[in-house]
């Protein structure tokens, strides 16, 4: 480390920063200051540069112009090794532990505790792994293998891990995506400690109630340059939605529930469905024409439910009635015969044929439909490409044979829809449908699935997205552990009451469904 | 300040140099143009060097001696593309081409013939079902049956080369003047590259190979898809079999080993990802071609088995090396 005096509270700033990728600049000279203590928020859609800067401060990026100052000392960050020798921890949304080895094992990673015959010590990694995990409160098993932890477990663990050894700064980079309300508040509780010891934390979000809670400071990151900063409590929620989409902000706000004709025919009959121990005695409907959404928090059952409506789980009791025709769906082959389409959590790993087409990507469900004498010609591809460019505003650079995995997130989630729309579903399952999408992708998303409902598509959302699910919904169906707890017609419920009721406890659900 | 944004990138690429330039060419030019290069480039070698090189009977024998590498290599890139080896297709050849030797002394010909490609379907079907019906990995599953059919032949064999009695030449003969393995080998390139590109079932090896989960939510059977690649590339072995058999008048349960990994080089030389989801025919044939040019014309340059042994392997290594050059360049 080098000069860095230790009195006064730590500051870290870019200066200036530049970067560019493949000759098109993406980051415009960017000026942005952490300070011990504080935290600041950094917001923006995806693509506005928040990301890019940060990955420069880490050392993951090396920038083309600009500098970097730790109290006002020029530093050298090459390499995120240079960054975590200042002090510079960083959390990304994808996972960097090894799934294969243990908790303990994980939090000495790198740094394995050795006896005197430089064998490693079990003993003192287990006792060190205790202590981190005592220390930060958190309550996971020191000998359980990661792999086997739930997603939010893995990602306390990440954070556990940044933390281990003397973290100055900590850049979380959409740590709640995967949270439950319970484990968003241990996190911040976290947060408030490191900045209690006096840390500064860079927090990049899209959920502005996280702003409001945690943040001292917030800058607005749009099209690559700082567009607003200031303390947080001189931001409205509304400023700062506004400062992140620039002038869009209108179009996008009000619940897309229409007064339409009425739902037609049900698409989608449960009743009294169970598959232990994931959910209970679940009835729901979803009739043609409209969007049901499933509110509820991660565990709540509504995914296990979504995936058995597409054959992915086995219903252990209850009647499953598909588009009139009854019996449970056996396979997703099967559900795609019968009219369903899924758009899963996971875009990258269920949804995405990673490295083929876009158009490809758009008429894989439907090539069964597309085969011509047995032969399915690669024009076929094409035109479902040219369906369905216009209409959900694919934005590729290279048209029908771009590689899908470098689109947008918005865009690559337009094909996953997109795939089962050309299909002609009559019942289209959503999970999580905007997550990881950019405030103007998501906008075109809703006005899509808009559009098919009134069409007569029915659409069954999983999500636990308060604002999503205001927006879109026909009808907004709360769960929480395993059972139905409340049910609400478009705008005739706040915010407020759905937390409250997802967070039933088991007792209250119980109560109200069972 | 914002003039200097909006010239900095434009400065760039006014002031690009010949050796960008030559970089951005390299990067949008598709694989299978470099390989093709690399072959022509490598035949203008040995025939400047070499005077024997380019004459009908030199480009025929380079033919002769890639077919049974052609043949088994078509299958073998769909297996690669779906994610998947099948290392048991030389020993599946060996033991198919024992088998039509030990039918066809006594029995008639086509009966010969029949029984070799039964014996390869099976032996595939059996692949198939313990990597699509039990879902082992089928990098183990074939490592496994790659030495259980070489045993197998072995045994039936006696550990002997058996002579092929009867008449098994027309694999020798000739259509329309090419030798009727050669004309196998392209018929059988021809239509793969069919499949591939315009039937359900080839792309579905490309999604599958892609991602797995995905393709599968997608509607997308994957177990009959797979269980069927590795019939074909059974049946492809037998074909392999019988023609080395027909070749030699005289099959040994020793035949075509370690020609696997030929196939495995020649299919990644075409720029099939060890990954899966990318890879295509026509790179595996300029791959096949590519190892058989190499092998010819440094035979005739009277180079030593070792040193041949040598460039292929550096060739290869060449030539993978080359193209993830050519990604980095293009970034990510």
């Amino acid at each position: 480390m080098e000069g860095q005096p230790d009195s006064g509270p730590l500051r870290v700033a870019g200066r200036a920063l530049r970067k560019s990728f493949g000759g098109i600049e993406v980051l415009h000279g960017v000026d942005l200051e952490a300070v011990g203590g504080r935290v600041l928020a950094l917001l923006g859609e995806n693509g506005a540069g928040k990301s890019t800067a940060v990955k420069i401060l880490a050392g993951d990026y090396r920038r083309d112009s600009g500098e970097i100052l730790v109290n006002d000392q020029p530093v050298v960050i090459r390499s995120p090794r240079d960054a975590s020798d200042l002090g510079i921890r960083v959390i990304y949304q994808e996972f960097s532990d090894a799934p294969d080895l243990t908790v303990s094992e994980n939090l000495s990673l790198g740094n394995l505790p050795r006896n005197r015959l430089g064998l490693v010590d079990w003993a003192a990694m287990r006792s060190d792994a205790e202590a981190i995990l005592d220390e930060l409160g958190i309550n996971l098993d020191p000998k359980a293998i990661v792999g086997s932890l739930r997603v939010a477990e893995r990602q306390i663990l990440e954070i556990a891990r940044a933390l281990a050894g003397d973290a100055r700064m900590l850049i979380l980079d959409e740590p709640t995506s995967a949270l439950t309300i319970e484990e968003t508040q241990t996190l911040f509780s976290f947060i408030r400690q490191l900045k209690a010891q006096g840390a500064a934390v860079i927090y990049i979000t899209h959920r502005l109630d996280e702003v409001e809670e945690i943040a001292d400071d917030v800058l607005v990151f749009r099209d690559g340059y700082v567009v607003a900063e200031g303390p947080r409590s001189s931001f409205t929620r509304h400023d700062m939605a506004e400062a992140m989409v620039g002038a869009k902000l209108d179009e996008t706000v009000a619940n897309l529930h229409a007064d339409h004709a009425e739902p037609g025919q049900p698409m989608l009959e449960l009743s009294g469905v169970t598959i232990e121990p994931f959910f209970e005695n679940v009835d729901l409907t979803v009739r043609s024409g409209e969007i049901v959404s499933l509110f509820g928090r991660l565990g709540c059952g509504s995914m296990e439910l979504a995936e058995s409506v597409f054959g992915l789980k086995r219903l252990d009791s209850g009647e499953m009635t598909v588009a009139g025709v009854e019996g449970q769906v056996r396979s997703p082959t099967a559900a795609a015969r019968r009219g369903v389409g899924f758009v899963p959590v996971d875009r990258k790993e269920e949804g995405l044929l990673t490295v083929l087409s876009v158009a490809e990507n758009l008429s894989v469900a439907s090539w069964s439909l597309l085969t011509r004498m047995g032969l399915l010609s690669p024009k076929a591809s094409l035109k479902v490409y040219e369906r369905w460019q216009d209409r959900l505003a694919i934005r590729g650079t290279r048209g029908a044979r771009q590689v899908v995995s470098t689109l947008s997130g918005g865009n690559q989630q337009k094909v996953v829809l997109g795939r089962w729309l050309e299909r002609d579903s009559k019942l289209l399952v959503m999970a999580e449908p905007t997550r990881g999408v950019d405030v103007g992708a998501r906008a075109e998303i809703y006005r899509v699935l808009r559009g098919f409902a009134d069409e007569g598509l029915a659409i069954l959302v999983v999500s636990s997205d308060i604002e999503e699910v205001l927006r879109i919904s026909d009808r907004i169906i709360v769960m929480s552990r395993g059972v139905v707890v409340a049910e609400h017609p478009a705008g005739g419920v706040d915010r407020a009451r759905l937390v409250r009721e997802a967070a039933a406890s088991h007792h209250e659900a119980a109560a109200t469904g069972g | 300040m914002t003039t200097t944004e909006t010239e900095h990138p434009q400065a760039g690429a006014a002031g690009e140099t010949l050796a960008q330039r030559a970089s951005r060419l390299f990067i949008s030019v598709p694989p299978e143009a470099v390989l093709l290069a690399v072959l022509l480039a490598m035949g203008g070698w040995f025939w400047n060097s070499s005077e024997v090189f380019m004459t009908t009977i030199n480009m025929r024998n380079v033919l002769l001696s890639v077919s049974v590498l052609g043949i088994l290599a078509a299958p073998s890139t769909l297996l690669l593309i779906s994610g998947n080896f099948d290392l048991s297709i030389a020993s599946n050849a060996a033991m198919c081409g024992v088998a039509v030797a030990m039918v066809a002394d006594g029995h008639s010909t086509a009966l010969a013939i029949f029984v070799a490609v039964i014996a390869g379907l099976l032996a595939g079907a059996l692949n198939g079902l313990l990597v699509s019906g039990l879902g082992i990995a089928s990098i183990i599953v074939t490592l496994g049956t790659f030495q259980a059919y070489r045993g197998i032949a072995r045994l039936m064999a006696n550990g002997q080369t058996i002579r092929l009695r009867g008449e098994i030449d027309f694999i020798t003969d000739r259509i329309v003047g090419i030798p009727t393995q050669v004309v196998l080998f392209i018929i059988i390139t021809a239509i793969t590259m069919f499949v591939v590109r315009y039937t359900r079932f080839g792309r579905a090896v490309y999604a599958i190979g892609s991602n797995l989960v995905a393709a599968r939510l997608a509607g997308i059977r994957q177990r009959p898809t797979v269980f069927v690649l590795f019939l074909v590339s059974g049946v492809m072995a037998a074909l392999a079999g019988l023609i080395l058999a027909s070749q030699l008048d005289a099959a040994s349960p020793n035949a075509a080993t370690g020609d696997e990994l030929k196939v495995v080089a020649a299919v990644i030389l075409g720029g099939a990802s060890l990954s899966g989801g990318r890879g295509t025919i026509i790179g595996t044939l300029l791959g096949v071609l590519i190892l058989g040019v190499l092998q010819n014309g440094l035979t005739l340059l009277s180079v030593t088995s070792f040193w041949r042994d040598v460039a292929t392997g550096t060739v290869l290594i060449a030539a993978v090396g080359l193209d993830r050059v050519r990604v980095m360049l293009g970034g990510q």
